[in-house]
């Protein structure tokens, strides 16, 4: 497979994956500052905007905090940025990609460039959002094929995935909002349900440590590290391998989330910022080793 | 006596918003009707998506909820709230001296025969002491207000109180489709209500339970309020289990699983006391586990809502309250109770038959509205009946004067806004030392203009109901730096993009080409 091919299709796999939770945590959080006033708003929209790596001169709102999340094509840490970064990718590759996924994707594109209408609430349009990205994603999984390609997007996919969960915890809504904290974490990690079927009511704590080693949920980190090191092998089975290199880095944070002995809050806050660092690692990784080889000839005029 | 006036309106004063509701009726008024109309369709189909629902006859339909959120002062919640935190008191003591000594039949504060003649008197609870003694442990204490705003109790409901998971969904719901009104009040959180139920359930197991397995016994997908006992059991974290899951053993309720049988030390079960155990109880029941009576005997199962708690929520023993309250408690009501006629009293039944057009008459083990004849509203065939049915048994009905309770602004179906009758239900859960009150709770709204009948199974509609924080409204000046030090903490690595694909140049010379485009 070309690099080209192979790289548009690790972003593909990314920046999906980034709209999809983007849009997810920034509905809940915007819920929240609904719900619950106990901060102050413009401190509720800084936190968010900081986790995102958004800039928040003058989002002193809700309102503006969504207006500037959704945000505008060309600054791919927004939701329209992401999706439309993700679209780009997909049209250099649109001959390998179904039509089907093109289609889905392009709704969504469509749909964000419209903006939100202004006669519904944030709430409800990002729901709509969501609801497009979430099929983008089904579309994907049953009608790709299980080749190279797929697997890089589902590198990509996994390794965004530790990122935006990392984002999400480093908001720390449960000493923010310790009442209605937790659930929303949990909501926008779509996790709630998971959560509650395994333990209960509500620690701060308990919620951090499940978002990063539990075993059964598919966002938990510790899973999307083994989905990563299964995308990693699979490749490798395909003859396209590194020589273990990258392997090696994902494969290092899979095992140093399952096989952690302790997980009192500092542990818990220590394997967060490896598992960024190693995706961030994983990502530089399979971009010289499969996208960007060193020894590439570059006609520089 | 005050002058008929008419109902009192929560919202207005001659025609203007009290000082409380002021910023709400000005957000409305921005909003407009078109505005409104425009979230009340989004409304529902955020309703519909996720499957809010109740089941009416073989139809599942959602709540109906209002729009325009009904607001409650600090200070009169600290009413309410001590009021229904008394009741309870009292009550939970009149049903350990029923199903138990019997002191207070003794002493002859209420009639022994209204007891022992209640449908609800299950003579097979009594001696059966619960391991923390709480038998109320979720209660639903209907409240209107009267004609001067004051808040009296219409029922208690200490059975099967359901209603709760409308609430939580009520406030997401509105904060989803109508964030504005929430921007200037500070609205008590209600979020921690299935934490709160699940510590109170947990701590009516037998002692000796170091890790106590509570589960919801449901009647099954077919109950009008199976939505809440699925929702309930979710955020809770517990099975949701049917009878047929169920079977005791060995002085032990066991549940089957795939793995083996596991025992179950409490269930918090939202099916009727006849329904519950067939050995003991109603024989033909399906959807009861056979034997558990025996098991909570033993002390080896927690029930909750205890057995038999239909005594004390009886509306012919609902008049002598007050006086429970006052021999329990050696307190004054702070809530009071709405005037109730004794119905096998001869002096008031002639009384009440001959003013029946001004009276409602309930079914005295009624609940759900069902069965209820409003005089004002009755037809002539439906008061003859009731004349009838009162005369014919006396004990199982009561009366009360028609009560125009308060109105609360609502969206209606024209789309404007206008006056209707509202109820409110404060669940409370007892854990055996607190009693917590979900602060609002639910608030009903009779839909047809003028009626009085909230009940979600004749056709009632409900509100999103706040207590506001002691700070009434939020003074929010806008910092002109935000106070970094939450923030300061916070380790964010950098964001990694796709290197560019293209160059300018590159991507000037693409569109450049002239073979093969659109423009030859």
């Amino acid at each position: 497979m070309l690099s080209r091919i192979a790289e548009s299709f690790f972003w593909l796999g990314r920046y999906i994956e980034r709209a999809e939770a983007t849009t997810r945590i920034l509905g809940e959080h915007y819920q929240l500052i609904v719900e619950d006033q106990s901060i102050s708003e413009p401190m509720a929209c800084a936190v968010l905007l900081d986790a995102l790596s958004l800039p928040h001169i003058g989002v002193e709102d809700g309102l503006l905090l969504v207006r500037s999340v959704v945000g505008e094509s060309g600054l791919p840490a927004t939701i329209t940025g992401a999706v439309g970064a993700g679209r780009d990718n997909a049209r250099a590759v649109r001959d390998s990609l179904s039509t089907d996924t093109f289609e889905a994707l392009n709704a969504a594109h469509l749909f964000l460039s419209r903006g939100l209408t202004h006669s519904s609430s944030p709430g409800v349009g990002l729901h709509r959002i969501l609801e497009r990205l979430l099929v983008v994603n089904g579309v994907i999984d049953w009608t790709m094929p299980r080749d190279e390609a797929y697997y890089f997007m589902k590198l990509g996919r996994n390794i965004e995935r530790i990122d935006m969960m990392g984002r999400l915890l480093a908001m720390r809504h449960e000493q923010l909002w310790p009442n209605s904290g937790p659930v929303a974490v949990l909501r926008a990690a779509g996790a709630l349900s998971a959560f509650l079927r395994k333990s209960g009511p509500f620690q701060g704590a308990d919620v951090r440590k499940f978002l990063v080693l539990d075993e059964t949920f598919p966002r938990s980190m510790r899973m999307c590290a083994a989905d990563a090191e299964l995308a990693v092998r699979a490749l490798e089975s395909l003859g396209v391998g590194d020589g273990g290199m990258l392997l090696r880095e994902v494969g290092m944070l899979r095992s140093s989330l399952e096989y952690t002995t302790s997980d009192d809050p500092v542990e818990i806050n220590r394997l967060i910022a490896d598992a960024r660092q190693a995706a961030i690692r994983a990502s530089n990784q399979a971009n010289k080793a499969f996208f960007r080889q060193h020894g590439t000839i570059v006609w520089s005029h | 006596m005050a002058t008929r006036s008419g109902p009192y309106d929560e919202m207005l004063v001659d025609g203007e918003p009290r000082s409380t509701h002021r910023a709400l009726a000005a957000t409305l008024d921005e909003l407009g009707p078109e505005g409104l109309a425009e979230r009340a369709r989004q409304r529902d189909s955020y309703l519909d998506r996720h499957g809010i629902t109740f089941t009416l006859g073989e139809r599942e339909r959602p709540l109906p909820m209002d729009l325009v959120p009904r607001i409650i002062t600090p200070s009169e919640w600290s009413d309410v709230e001590a009021g229904v935190i008394q009741r309870l008191h009292a009550l939970e003591m009149f049903l350990a001296d029923v199903y138990g000594d019997m002191e207070v039949l003794n002493d002859q504060i209420i009639p022994r025969s209204l007891v022992t003649s209640s449908t609800h008197f299950h003579r097979q609870a009594w001696g059966l002491k619960p391991s923390n003694n709480v038998r109320i442990h979720v209660s639903g204490i209907d409240l209107i207000r009267d004609e001067q705003g004051v808040f009296r109790v219409l029922e208690d409901n200490l059975r099967n109180p359901s209603g709760v998971s409308y609430v939580l969904e009520n406030r997401r719901t509105l904060a989803h489709v109508l964030p504005e009104v929430f921007a200037k009040h500070r609205v008590r959180p209600i979020t921690e209500y299935p934490e709160r139920l699940l510590e109170a359930l947990r701590a009516s197991a037998n002692e000796s339970v170091n890790d106590p397995n509570v589960v919801v016994l449901t009647p099954g997908v077919h109950n009008s309020a199976h939505y809440e006992h699925a929702f309930l059991a979710r955020y809770m974290g517990v099975e949701l289990v049917e009878g047929r899951d169920l079977y005791c053993r060995e002085g032990r309720v066991w549940m089957r699983t795939t793995s083996g049988p596991r025992v179950v030390d409490v269930i918090y079960r939202r099916i009727d006391d006849d329904f519950l155990d067939p050995v003991h109880l109603n024989a033909d029941s399906v959807l009861g586990v056979p034997g558990l009576i025996n098991v909570a005997r033993a002390g080896n199962v927690g029930i909750a809502n205890a057995i038999g708690n239909g005594v004390a929520d009886d509306k012919a023993v609902y008049p002598y309250v007050p006086a429970l309250i006052r021999y329990y408690l050696g307190e004054e009501p702070i809530l009071p109770n709405v005037d109730t006629y004794d119905l096998s009293d001869p002096e008031q039944r002639e009384h009440v038959i001959a003013n029946i057009e001004s009276m409602v008459v309930k079914p005295a083990d009624g609940s759900g509205g069902y069965g209820l004849v409003m005089g004002p509203t009755a037809t002539e065939k439906e008061i003859l009946g009731a004349i009838k049915a009162v005369k014919e048994d006396p004990r199982g009905w009561i009366a009360q004067p028609v009560v125009r309770f308060s109105t609360y602004p609502t969206i209606v179906d024209d789309g404007s806004i206008s006056p209707r009758h509202v109820d409110l239900r404060p669940f409370a859960v007892n854990d055996g030392k607190n009693v917590y009150v979900l602060p609002g709770g639910l608030s009903r709204v009779a839909l047809p203009e003028g009626s009085l009948v909230v009940n979600s199974s004749q056709g009632g509609g409900s509100k999103d109901t706040w207590v506001l924080e002691d700070s009434m409204t939020i003074e929010r000046p806008i910092p002109l730096e935000v106070p970094r030090a939450v923030t300061i903490d916070m380790d964010v690595p950098e964001r990694l993009d796709a290197p560019s694909a293209h160059d300018d140049r590159m991507l000037q010379q693409e569109r450049q080409q002239q073979q093969g485009g659109m423009s030859c």
